[in-house]
């Protein structure tokens, strides 16, 4: 078996004949960036052949490499096969980095009604005269104190088998836990003493990328501990369609233990900055994306990719938490989001919690962009959804120079339009690595009003500038010059970059228009746009409308609510009472397939143009745009 | 007779104006004009606008061309401006389109020749002229400069800007005076996105010609049809920016599989069928120019476009 010693740590694996480079990186606990899936189509895998040979097709990815990149041994390692010994040097910028996870949340006061309370009990030991039984004397020590009556509360076999034990040892000392569940009260822990201050519940955003967990104190409300994790089921595919494909192939029960394995970092992470034992932790309410969401729970998800599209469930799941894997106590509730189909998930279903559209007889717009994205109309009478792939673009993917929001990525872009040299922010403020979602829709914004690209994106050569030139293939535009940057080359954006985002942000707007055009409604008729997700914190506004990524609405009205899975999620850990909106939220809801939906592809069409075909739809970019156009003309 | 749909629709088409007489600052014998009507194609009475124009295509690389368009010319197709002089003398079209092959060629370099062969179909013929040059951004900008220069003052039609390298075909229209060719790909919403580039880098809406790609009868025929339904019926409504007159060529007619099989005295016949009805109905979707590469196709369109009109038509004077 060929030994590949993996550089700079000198790490060492032995594989069989014939594997690829991934394989054995991925034997050797190392988590490299397969944004495709290894379909060799991402670009992002790339290592370095320091030494021995590897079965790898240059002259199909010639596109993909420099020539120097060629000759210092570049090569994607997911689809380099290992016939030797060899030596691979991974670049720092293949390996997974630590995600910039937006755990922060619009925190929406909500009334505090837990699903679960813990009762501190002394109660009187039997005699002859008072023989009632041990469950009997506890259940009746918490009705006592308030609780539930004692003939409503079910007691769980594994649950009466340690009460004999803790009633004597503590010397009728106790606290037992109840949880209220589908089913009913139910008694879910009985411990020794006074414990009924350490009482906590877990809310948890399962996204594709990344996950994040709040432990909330249930007795007042406050946030005890916040943590987060990338998802560990990335070293199986970046996007979902390849974790589905994986769990197909036989991968389901992994997926769904680093499904869980996932949580509970976040959850440790969590826990021990609030100096808490995660046995207290008694519900964990999660957010997830459908196929998230399935692939936790365990069932299948193969199914759901496949006309019709149906998810397994679409009402809310529970189950014990340990069950599923999670480390938390033994008894403990695990609540799952309901979903709506296979493309809107719980995760937006907790988006629409916390933006409080269901409750207001405004209409809404909810824009969800992550891998993929989602968009929901609607008021408290009535929604329609619909979900969509934007592509990568919009997240760094398929874009040369295109990154994920790590540190070194320029998230801000603005041009000098007399001189057209841009300035930039990175994250950390680092030398720049690359461009992320937010600094590549500035730059669209900014190349347009500079009108050094037109409305369909190509860079106009015509202009003579330093920074304005002819690439590998295409036109390209120079961001930042090499001795800036931290990669030691110049950072560009070529006109296929500028195409892939106008094609992403078209889906997304053609979305919103189709289930505009289907519901009736003008840009004039909604009070607000919400966006969710990191991508919404961190953008722009202005050139999110400016490029047509969303329907134009005066700015204030576009509203970021942060991770709106997570402050859902958190909203109904707290108030059990918001948990009974979910399956009506769910029903509500209408979804539209925009694949069968003949008039989408018309509006994909009107929508790759910046802004959009109709300009009539977007005035006061118009306007703008006319400014910056007259101000070319006069120079 | 005839249907008022006149109340309906608030737009009309722009008047776009090809040649230029001694008096305008060109050479042609007269200019022709089409475009201005107000309501969809043969069904007002009077009709509105500009009757439908036949052009008939030559090449001046004729090795490029469709075997049965140069079949029927004969050696004259080795002479470019002989081939313009038989066409205005023996067709008779509205006008002539030039169709500068010899840029398609790897390595073109031939500039000068260009310039010569531009003259001599000016030399040869008094029609309005429709001009299309090279479609390789490579050279584009030279062949268009050109061919804008060799025809300063004549108003030609000048093709064929596409949203992808529109820029040469404009500026050289621009600084000559000529109008452009926009052609997009069977889509009424990238026909709308072309013409606004062009506005937007100034060339004014009565010197643009839509293009909607015309697919053969019964090789996409249909789906042009109704993009170009389409495009009429929403500049009726008041897009402005898709209120330009269409101009159809068939480019694919002459070489579908059942043309090109045919032999004998059958192969004429059904190269002009071809022609014929694809292009009869392109006029009946709003095409307000069509253009044949068949020499006998020529006086069968325009007697059929007349009848249509019923024979109240004033195009082409």
């Amino acid at each position: 078996m060929p030994t590949v010693t993996f550089l700079p740590t000198f790490r060492k694996i032995d594989v069989s004949q014939g594997s690829t480079i991934l394989e054995a990186a991925q034997k050797a606990g190392f988590h490299l960036n397969v944004v495709c899936g290894g379909q060799g189509k991402c670009g992002k895998c790339r290592v370095l052949v320091k030494s021995g040979n590897v079965l790898f097709d240059r002259e199909q990815y010639s596109t993909v490499f420099s020539d120097e990149e060629l000759a210092e041994g570049a090569c994607l390692s997911c689809q380099a096969r290992v016939i030797e010994n060899i030596r691979v040097l991974i670049p720092e910028a293949t390996i997974v980095q630590e995600q910039q996870i937006l755990i922060d949340m619009e925190d929406i006061p909500t009334d505090l009604n837990p699903a679960v309370w813990k009762y501190a009990l002394e109660l009187s030991p039997p005699s002859l005269d008072d023989p009632s039984p041990d469950l009997t004397r506890l259940l009746w020590g918490i009705e006592k104190r308030g609780g539930p009556r004692e003939g409503s509360i079910y007691a769980p076999l594994e649950v009466i088998r340690q009460i004999p034990r803790v009633l004597r040892e503590s010397g009728w000392k106790i606290t037992a836990t109840v949880a209220l569940v589908p089913g009913g009260y139910r008694l879910i822990h009985v411990e020794k003493g006074n414990t009924a201050t350490h009482i906590y519940g877990a809310a948890v955003d399962l996204g594709t990328t990344t996950v994040v967990v709040y432990i909330r104190n249930l007795l007042d409300g406050s946030i005890a501990g916040v943590g987060s994790s990338y998802n560990h089921q990335i070293s199986c595919g970046e996007d979902i369609l390849s974790r589905v494909t994986f769990a197909r192939s036989g991968g389901l029960s992994r997926l769904q233990s680093l499904a869980a394995e996932s949580i509970n970092v976040a959850l440790t992470t969590a826990a021990n900055a609030a100096g808490i034992d995660r046995d207290d932790i008694y519900e964990v309410v999660v957010a997830g994306n459908t196929i998230m969401t399935h692939i936790l729970m365990g069932i299948d998800p193969a199914y759901m990719i496949e006309e019709p599209y149906v998810p397994v469930v679409r009402r809310y799941l529970t189950a014990a938490a340990p069950r599923v894997g999670l480390s938390v106590g033994e008894n403990s509730g695990l609540f799952i989001f309901p979903a709506v189909s296979d493309f809107i998930g719980g995760d937006i279903i907790a988006d629409i919690l916390a933006s409080g559209m269901a409750g207001s007889e405004d209409i809404s717009l909810l824009i969800d962009i992550g891998t993929n994205f989602e968009v929901v109309l609607g008021n408290q009478d009535w929604m329609f959804s619909c979900a969509g792939a934007a592509g990568p673009a919009l997240e760094g993917g398929e874009v040369l120079f295109g990154m994920r929001a790590n540190p070194g990525a320029i998230e801000q872009v603005s041009l000098d339009f007399g001189t057209l040299t841009p300035s930039y922010k990175t994250i950390r403020d680092q030398k720049p690595k690359g461009l992320c979602g937010s600094g590549l829709i500035d730059l669209l914004a900014e190349l347009l009003k500079a009108c050094i690209i037109d409305r369909t994106g190509r860079i106009n050569t015509a202009i003579v500038h330093e920074r304005i030139r002819m690439g590998r293939q295409v036109p390209e535009f120079v961001v930042a010059w090499r001795e800036e940057t931290a990669i030691d080359r110049d950072i560009v954006i070529t006109e296929n970059d500028i195409k892939a985002l106008i094609m992403s942000k078209a889906s997304v707007l053609a979305a919103c228009q189709t289930l505009m055009n289907q519901a009736g409604i003008g840009r004039g008729e909604i009070t607000r746009i919400y966006f969710s997700g990191a991508f919404g914190t961190y953008i722009n506004k202005d050139h999110a409308i400016m490029i047509g990524l969303i329907p134009e609405v005066p700015v204030h009205q576009v509203i970021g609510i942060g991770n709106g899975a997570i402050a859902g999620a958190n909203i109904a850990l707290l108030n059990r009472k918001k948990k009974r909106l979910l399956d009506e939220i769910a029903r509500k809801i209408a979804y539209i397939e925009l694949n069968a939906d003949p008039s989408f592809m018309d509006e994909y069409t009107r929508s790759c143009f910046l802004p959009h075909t109709d300009l009539s739809l977007f005035p006061g970019v118009e306007e703008m745009l006319e400014e910056c156009r007259m101000r070319r003309v006069s120079t | 007779m005839g249907i008022s749909t006149l109340s309906e629709w608030t737009g009309q088409i722009h008047e776009l104006v090809i040649g230029a007489g001694r008096g305008e600052g060109g050479t042609r014998s007269h200019s022709v004009r089409v475009g201005g009507e107000r309501d969809l194609p043969y069904i007002g009475t009077p009709p509105s606008g500009h009757m439908p124009l036949v052009a008939y295509e030559i090449a001046d690389d004729p090795a490029l061309w469709p075997a049965a368009a140069t079949r029927a010319v004969g050696d004259i197709a080795d002479d470019t401006g002989a081939w313009a002089a038989y066409a205005e003398k023996e067709c008779r079209p509205d006008l002539v389109r030039l169709s500068l092959t010899s840029t398609r060629r790897r390595g073109f370099s031939e500039l000068s020749g260009i310039q010569q062969t531009v003259e001599a179909v000016l030399q040869a013929t008094g029609l309005p002229l429709i001009i299309e040059g090279s479609n390789d951004p490579g050279i584009d900008s030279e062949v268009f400069l050109k061919i804008g220069e060799a025809a300063e003052g004549e108003r030609v039609l000048l093709g064929i800007a596409e949203a992808g390298r529109y820029r040469s075909v404009a500026a050289a229209a621009m600084a000559y005076g000529h109008a452009v060719i926009a052609q997009s790909p069977i889509d009424i919403n990238l026909a709308k996105q072309l013409n606004i580039l062009l506005r937007e880098i100034g060339l004014p809406p009565d010197r643009i010609a839509i293009d909607p790609y015309t697919g053969a009868l019964g090789y996409g025929f249909e789906y042009s049809y109704s993009v170009m339904e389409r495009i009429r019926t929403a500049a009726l409504k008041g897009d402005t920016d898709l209120a330009m007159p269409m101009i159809c060529s068939a480019p694919d007619s002459l070489t579908v599989k059942e043309v090109r099989e045919a032999e004998g005295a059958d192969a004429d016949r059904i190269a002009v069928a071809w022609e014929y009805h694809t292009l009869l109905p392109a006029t009946f979707a709003g095409a307000a120019i069509v253009s044949v590469r068949h020499p006998a196709t020529v006086p069968l369109l325009k007697r059929a476009i007349a009848s249509f009109w019923g024979g109240t038509g004033s195009g082409g004077a």
